[in-house]
């Protein structure tokens, strides 16, 4: 108990927020995909995974090797074979959506259709049966349709109950967002207490209803007026708000779904949460919370926040090694830009500065330690750039021939204007040009050379030549 | 190290022939430190002049205190190399420097004393395969004012 509790203080609040994050975006995926093909390959490759674990964690070389090679070709062919589904649930039309509802079934805007297109042949008085299966079977009931597999619209819809096409006394199936089929005949209601201005549609209609858990909406020719037909009963609609709430009970949608139905989405849904929640905690402590593995590196240190005006002129160490520890799978993950180790010069003054580097000075990744740095302590001297001016000096290398003797030799100009730190110019007091050959000479003249500058932080002053002249006399040994 | 134990450190003190110059030219003639001279200067006119350095060069070798094949590349070959230098006037007994530098970094010094009314003095240095490169004598008075730069290399 006491472990536990102590295990538990470890636990940061940005752990929790971190498995909280991991876990909505787990759950999210979840409510995104499901129910699409995507989502059962998907649960497919990580069964996969699973299975190459425990393979590999029971010495399977030859399963472990073949069903890593399967997930790893399985997880690209999900993304080009389902692509389109993929692009059609993360297509966020509205962000709300896609960070919190549910995606927006198709059904509903078909429904919504129907309905408005439904009142809309009742005011122009074209008769319809318009027939929406549940899940039984019709095909025992229904005779005499004809396949028509056209996605559902306005126009096709008045089209279709237009008074002079051939098929308008029929009944139409609706099935998903098409007009499975057309001019379908259905079974008459045998039923005495049906109102006597109810005509064929409606005993047709009715009988269906009666028949299966089809629900069937009828509009009349002769009254405009729109009604649904379900189980044993059947009634007259007023608006179509009401036809879309009937339809979606029928449909089990969100709106309209029955209390019980909603009752199990709901326990569907916080399942899918306390799952993800669970998966992603495991995942997390599986990740972070095993500390056997340790890896030494070497980084550069780098040296920020340098005060105006001031150059570095002499760091002791320009890299440190850092041993750090944390789980295998992080330690493994690690690239070199990861960890970073900074000093900061923000209060350092001119001079010699002493920096003991702490795990502060160390970034690393989340979940990773710090275990040692060597050198822990590094020294930095600032100093303050100047301008000096500063002999130049040819660099000759090479023989002369041997009868020959350089009696003299200027260098034009004579001296250079140096930009440095102040401490570096106090210690520079020539500057060379490149190496200059002397084995072709053969008669006195001149030559221009270029000029390096060393420490390599020095630089000239604007208006300092980079190159020099350099005059010779060359006379005979005698 | 600073010093270099290997070199030689001459200083003359003006035996009895002292070297001066005329113009570009070198011209020398006996001299007691005793004996006037007509270049000499006497009494409180000595006193208001400046030591003045009135030749100075790299050279091979000195002989009688005369710069033989005065240059400003050296081969490592040629075993050593002197660095010369003449002063008139001379006020008054002083201390000088030869300070010997292989790319900034000092090799050697040398102390020298000078002797009114004038005073020819050098030093030198043995040549090593490693001191091949470029090289500059810094004239010094005792107070280690630079006087005058003497630059040359030291080559194959």
């Amino acid at each position: 108990m006491s472990n536990l509790l102590e295990f538990l203080t470890t636990v940061r609040w940005q752990d929790v927020v971190d498995i909280l994050i991991n876990s909505y975006i787990l759950f999210r995926l979840y409510v995104l995909f499901q129910g699409t093909n995507a989502f059962r390959v998907l649960v497919g490759i990580a069964s996969l995974w699973i299975l190459q674990e425990i393979a590999a964690s029971l010495g399977l070389i030859l399963t472990s090797w073949a069903v890593r090679g399967i997930t790893a070709a399985a997880a690209i062919i999900i993304i080009v074979v389902f692509r389109n589904e993929i692009r059609s649930a993360l297509q966020a039309r509205n962000p709300r959506t896609f960070f919190w509802g549910s995606p927006h079934p198709q059904k509903v805007s078909s429904i919504e259709l129907i309905a408005e297109t439904a009142f809309q042949m009742g005011k122009k008085r074209i008769g319809a049966l318009i027939v929406f299966p549940g899940k039984d079977d019709l095909s025992e009931v229904i005779h005499g349709g004809i396949p028509w597999d056209g996605t559902i619209s306005q126009e096709m819809l008045n089209s279709i109950f237009w008074p002079k096409n051939p098929v308008h006394d029929g009944a139409i199936i609706i099935s998903g967002d098409k007009v499975a089929e057309v001019g379908a005949l259905l079974p008459l209601s045998q039923r005495q207490d049906l109102p006597t201005f109810y005509g064929t549609r409606h005993r047709a209609a009715a009988g269906l209803a009666e028949r299966s858990d089809a629900l069937v909406v009828v509009v009349s020719e002769e009254r405009g007026r729109v009604t649904v037909a379900k189980d044993n009963w059947i009634k007259p609609i007023a608006q179509p708000e009401e036809l879309c709430q009937l339809l979606r009970q029928h449909f089990n949608l969100s709106d309209g779904a029955s209390e019980k139905e909603k009752q199990r989405h709901k326990l569907k849904m916080s399942l899918a949460a306390a799952l993800s929640l669970i998966i992603v905690t495991g995942v997390w402590f599986g990740f972070t919370r095993s500390h056997h593995t340790i890896i030494a590196l070497s980084i550069p240190l780098e040296y920020v926040n340098r005060p105006p005006g001031y150059e570095i002129l002499e760091t002791s160490a320009d890299e440190v090694r850092v041993q750090l520890y944390g789980s295998s799978a992080l330690i493994r993950s690690l690239r070199p830009g990861q960890v970073q180790a900074r000093i900061d010069l923000g209060k350092a003054i001119e001079g010699r500065n002493t920096f003991r580097i702490t795990q502060d000075n160390i970034s690393m990744p989340p979940g990773v330690s710090l275990n040692r740095v060597e050198p822990s302590v590094v020294e930095v001297t600032l100093d303050v750039p100047v301008t000096r001016e500063i002999a130049v000096q040819v660099d000759w290398v090479g023989r002369l021939p041997d009868h020959l003797i350089m009696v003299d030799m200027r260098v034009n100009p004579s001296t250079v204007q140096v930009i440095g730190g102040s401490k570096i110019l106090e210690r520079v007091s020539t500057i060379y040009t490149v190496p200059v050959r002397l084995d072709t000479l053969s008669r006195s003249g001149s030559l221009t050379a270029p000029l390096i500058l060393t420490p390599p932080s020095l630089k000239m002053a604007p208006g300092s030549p980079e190159r020099v002249t350099v005059h010779f006399i060359l006379d005979e040994r005698n | 190290m600073l010093w270099r134990s290997w070199s030689l450190i001459f200083c003359f003190l003006s035996l009895f022939f002292m070297p001066t110059f005329s113009g570009d030219g070198f011209s020398a003639w006996a001299q007691d430190r005793s004996v006037s001279t007509p270049g000499e200067i006497h009494g409180s006119e000595a006193a208001e002049q400046r030591l003045t350095l009135r030749k100075s060069t790299m050279c091979e070798r000195v002989e009688n205190l005369r710069p033989v094949r005065p240059a400003t590349v050296f081969s490592a070959s040629v075993g050593q190399v002197s660095a010369f230098t003449a002063f008139d006037p001379v006020p008054e007994p002083t201390l000088i420097f030869h300070r010997w530098y292989h790319r900034d970094e000092l090799s050697t010094q040398t102390r020298l004393r000078l002797y009114p009314p004038r005073w020819s003095t050098y030093s030198m240095i043995q040549l090593r395969e490693t001191d091949k490169g470029p090289w500059r004598v810094e004239v010094t008075d005792e107070n280690g004012q630079i006087i005058k730069v003497l630059r040359f290399s030291i080559t194959d």
